[in-house]
């Protein structure tokens, strides 16, 4: 029999490793990739995917206000629950999403919060001592306690901090997932932003994934024809010659696309269609998150 | 049937060097289903461009309904509109054609621009989605669609504007059977309804089908020939010498033998 590690030609299972450089570029296409089931998301038949992308926006907008002004960990554990219940309601993965707000709130908000819970940088009521020295200590205008260690409004602050980045994450992923990328650009138009810029922006965004696939597609072919690890210099040559060619792409594509505006009447500037009026469900739930979030700012 | 668009000695190249037209002369008239044809490379996708006003030739002129085609009279308003309006360019990638954030702002755009009104543009659009079968893809994204569906989207885009002229460059290239057919009949279909269609391509089936006239290209960028889809596509000698047709070895069970090879018209063997 044969050992596991050897192949059905009788080589020895030796995978060609890729190099960081390449797997770094593989990783950003596929991670622009991801952004496509946003699309999926956004066309099932949920709640929050009925709404008109002009009340999501604002709702947006006002929560995360909401969130950033209160000040006490009851008000941000109730408007997380409200949150988690308008997921439920547009039948969202919540444990997908939840799974990346949490991680981005364990980085963004407690991992970085987390050093002001010593008395070191804050003082307060210590509850945990890590360390106790025989003095105190002053340098300059620093001064080191005696006993150091975790601190209850330290703890306080950090856990707020964290509540705050998770609930405004959800929010945001809340609307990111149920409504698409042109929805929300035509509900843009709400500020006033001008037709040009959001032509620049749903252009941008379309070509960030065309060229996110020429990315993939370059770097699986150059991985068949591949047999042993390139050593770096030449596979930061490669890389090198790889972000030129997409660049030189990137340039004859945008003459093409202006050619493409030029023979469709563009001039000197360009209109895109207006918004319809909103209709009775979209003032129902406007007026409701309103209220919700007058309510969550009186408690 | 009146001249639409006349060429007179159209002459282009690529960064002032490489030669990509040499002494075009082409007169196409309205109504008329017209072909340019020609191996790669050979400039019909320029030629296509020059006649919609996108780039200008080094030397020669274009006239459209007797009116010259150049970068001045383009900067008049009222000509541009009539220009744009009237001839429409349907791109072989539809990706660079769709750059609007739904199908339905991709159909309205070119109407918008030509200061239509929104109701008439609104009708105008859901009238060629229904022509077009492509009613529920209305609010979708444009990078969310297949190949077929971006092609149909492209077309449907220049349709609303409502030109007399239709330019199609590689319309059928990449796309599956079925929309080819459906395409070919929406050709025919829009020609009868008066529009003049010139369309590149190297697709033989596709200019014997549409019985247009054709235009050779040779692999020197002049017009080799003009005439007949009939006359044009018996011409053994000359599809050859352009590139269009080759010769092909191939074996059949134990025999081998040599012909001239299209995937069109010539794969004819003398045995059975």
């Amino acid at each position: 029999m044969s050992h596991p590690s050897q192949n059905f030609l009788g080589f020895q299972g030796k995978g060609v490793k890729t190099p960081f450089l390449e797997r770094g570029l593989h990783r950003l296409a596929e991670m622009i990739k991801i952004a496509y089931s946003q699309w999926e998301f956004a066309s099932r038949e949920g709640f929050f995917q009925k709404l008109d992308a002009r009340i999501k926006i604002l709702f947006l907008i006002f929560f995360i206000v909401i969130v950033s002004l209160k000040k006490d960990i009851g008000s941000e554990l109730l408007i997380g629950m409200f949150i988690l219940f308008l997921m439920l309601l547009s039948r969202l993965d919540i444990l997908c999403l939840y799974r990346r707000a949490l991680l981005l709130g364990l980085i963004f908000g407690f991992l970085m919060a987390l050093p002001s819970a010593l008395n070191l940088f804050r003082e307060g009521e210590v509850i945990f001592t890590f360390l106790q020295l025989s003095k105190p200590y002053s340098l300059w205008f620093y001064a080191i306690p005696e006993r150091i260690g975790v601190t209850k409004e330290g703890i306080y602050g950090t856990v707020m901090l964290t509540l705050r980045v998770i609930n405004s994450l959800s929010i945001t992923f809340l609307v990111l997932y149920t409504t698409s990328f042109a929805d929300i650009v035509k509900a843009l138009k709400v500020f006033r932003l001008p037709d040009p810029f959001l032509i620049i922006l749903t252009l941008a965004y379309k070509y960030l994934f065309l060229f996110a696939r020429t990315v993939e597609e370059v770097h699986l072919a150059k991985k068949s024809r591949l047999l042993k690890e390139l050593p770096p210099n030449l596979a930061r040559q490669w890389i090198a010659g790889r972000i030129a060619f997409v660049f030189r792409k990137t340039q004859s594509k945008a003459e093409e696309v202006f050619k493409a505006m030029l023979c469709r009447g563009f001039s000197d500037s360009t209109k895109i269609h207006k918004t319809g009026k909103l209709g009775q469900r979209n003032w129902v739930a406007g007026t409701v998150f309103l209220l919700v979030g007058c309510l969550f700012l009186w408690i | 049937m009146e001249k639409i668009i006349r060429l007179e000695n159209i002459c282009y190249h690529y960064h002032d060097t490489i030669s990509a037209l040499a002494d075009i002369s082409l007169e196409i008239k309205g109504g008329e289903r017209f072909a340019i044809i020609g191996a790669n490379g050979t400039g019909k996708t320029t030629l296509l461009q020059i006649i919609n006003g996108l780039i200008f030739p080094d030397s020669g002129r274009l006239f459209f309904k007797g009116n010259e085609v150049l970068k001045q009279t383009l900067k008049d308003r009222g000509f541009l509109r009539f220009f744009r309006q009237s001839v429409g360019y349907v791109f072989q990638d539809s990706d660079v054609q769709l750059f609007c954030p739904t199908v339905l702002d991709e159909l309205l755009y070119g109407p918008l621009q030509l200061e239509i009104s929104e109701k008439e543009a609104m009708d105008r659009a859901f009238e060629i989605m229904k022509m077009l079968k492509i009613e529920h893809l209305k609010e979708r994204p444009t990078y969310m669609l297949s190949g077929g569906e971006k092609k149909k989207v492209a077309i449907g885009s220049i349709l609303t504007m409502n030109p007399e002229v239709l330019l199609l460059d590689e319309p059928t290239n990449g796309l599956d059977p079925k929309t080819q057919c459906f395409l070919v009949e929406l050709m025919l279909a829009l020609n009868e309804a008066g529009k003049t269609l010139v369309l590149a391509t190297h697709d033989l089936s596709l200019v014997d089908e549409l019985q247009a006239t054709v235009a050779v290209l040779s692999e020197e960028h002049r017009i080799e020939k003009t005439g007949r889809a009939t006359e044009i596509l018996k011409d053994e000698d000359l599809l050859l010498r352009v590139n269009l047709i080759h010769e092909h070895i191939h074996r059949h069970g134990e025999m081998t033998h040599r012909h001239i090879h299209s995937h069109y018209l010539f794969h004819r063997h003398d045995h059975d």
